[in-house]
């Protein structure tokens, strides 16, 4: 029982600390908490996944978007166009999510997003 | 006014794309069908690595469509606000891949911490804020890449069990 309790504070702490980046950086946290599962509670990396997508349902950057549209921050626009392709697309992957090899994606996805991160620092950097 | 169809305000956030960078309509429409094409790819991978996709989007929207850092940010977090996921959840939640309990503490975490983020995120120039975001993203992607015991997956499964419940 009091594993149990210990167990979840863990878990919302980390969650904490995925908000945090998930305002600070406009992103859902869900890139954060997957590794965070799998790496501190040991969850199985399609778990961890699923209980991300669960844990991003509920409008959980609400708060962190008040703040960006308060500041003007928000393009309603390009924002509106892109609802309906991440939903598609979302079944879609998680489809082809059933059928593959999750070590092989994470490993490509994440060869990627480094690449992403290094040009983004790299332009910043330079301005 | 005909030309001011993406501009009903003066908020210049309001615009899908920087004027200076993409004159004209036709290029205008144009991006209009890369946005909707880049809904489309960041879904999958929405359901295919359970994110929620704003760390690919963010990037695409400075890159391709010329957005400011905050901007790109404001607008991930928008369309992060509709349950986006929920298709690719049910997938999940078939195969019972899905621990509801520990799913909701996240969201009540994210929730908490997403205020404070946003708190600090609002003020910062955009040049450091994308110098962050860069940080952030190979950090992420060291994170994403080790993961421990990856050949025994379903035996991870299994054994968390009597831990979670």
């Amino acid at each position: 029982m009091a594993d149990n309790l210990l167990r979840s504070a863990g878990i919302f702490v980390a969650a904490c600390v995925c908000g945090i980046a998930s305002g600070l950086f406009g992103i859902g946290g869900g890139v954060l908490l997957v590794p965070f599962l799998a790496l501190f509670f040991a969850f199985g990396q399609h778990r961890a996944q699923g209980t991300s997508l669960i844990a991003l349902i509920p409008p959980t950057g609400l708060l962190a978007f008040i703040a960006y549209a308060k500041a003007g921050y928000v393009s309603w626009q390009a924002g509106l166009l892109l609802v309906p392709g991440v939903f598609v697309g979302g079944i879609l992957g998680s489809w082809i999510a059933k059928r593959l090899n999750p070590r092989h994606m994470r490993h490509v996805f994440a060869a990627l997003m480094f690449a992403l991160g290094a040009w983004q620092a790299f332009t910043a950097w330079r301005q | 006014m005909v030309a001011g169809r993406f501009q009903t305000r003066e908020d210049r956030s309001d615009d899908l794309v920087d004027e200076k960078a993409l004159p004209g309509r036709d290029r205008q429409s144009v991006m209009s069908l890369v946005v909707l094409l880049l809904g489309l790819g960041v879904g999958v991978l929405v359901g295919l690595l359970g994110i929620g996709g704003g760390v690919v989007l963010v990037p695409a929207l400075v890159y391709l469509l010329h957005m400011d850092q905050h901007v790109a940010q404001g607008t991930s977090l928008f369309i992060l606000l509709p349950p986006l996921g929920l298709g690719a959840l049910r997938e999940y939640w078939k195969q019972g891949q899905v621990d509801l309990r520990a799913g909701v503490l996240c969201a009540f975490g994210i929730l908490a911490g997403g205020y404070l983020g946003g708190w600090i995120a609002v003020p910062l120039a955009s040049r450091q804020l994308k110098g962050l975001f860069g940080c952030f993203l190979m950090l992420a992607a060291v994170l994403l890449w080790r993961k421990p015991q990856p050949q025994n997956q379903r035996t991870a499964c299994a054994g968390e069990e009597p831990a979670g419940g």
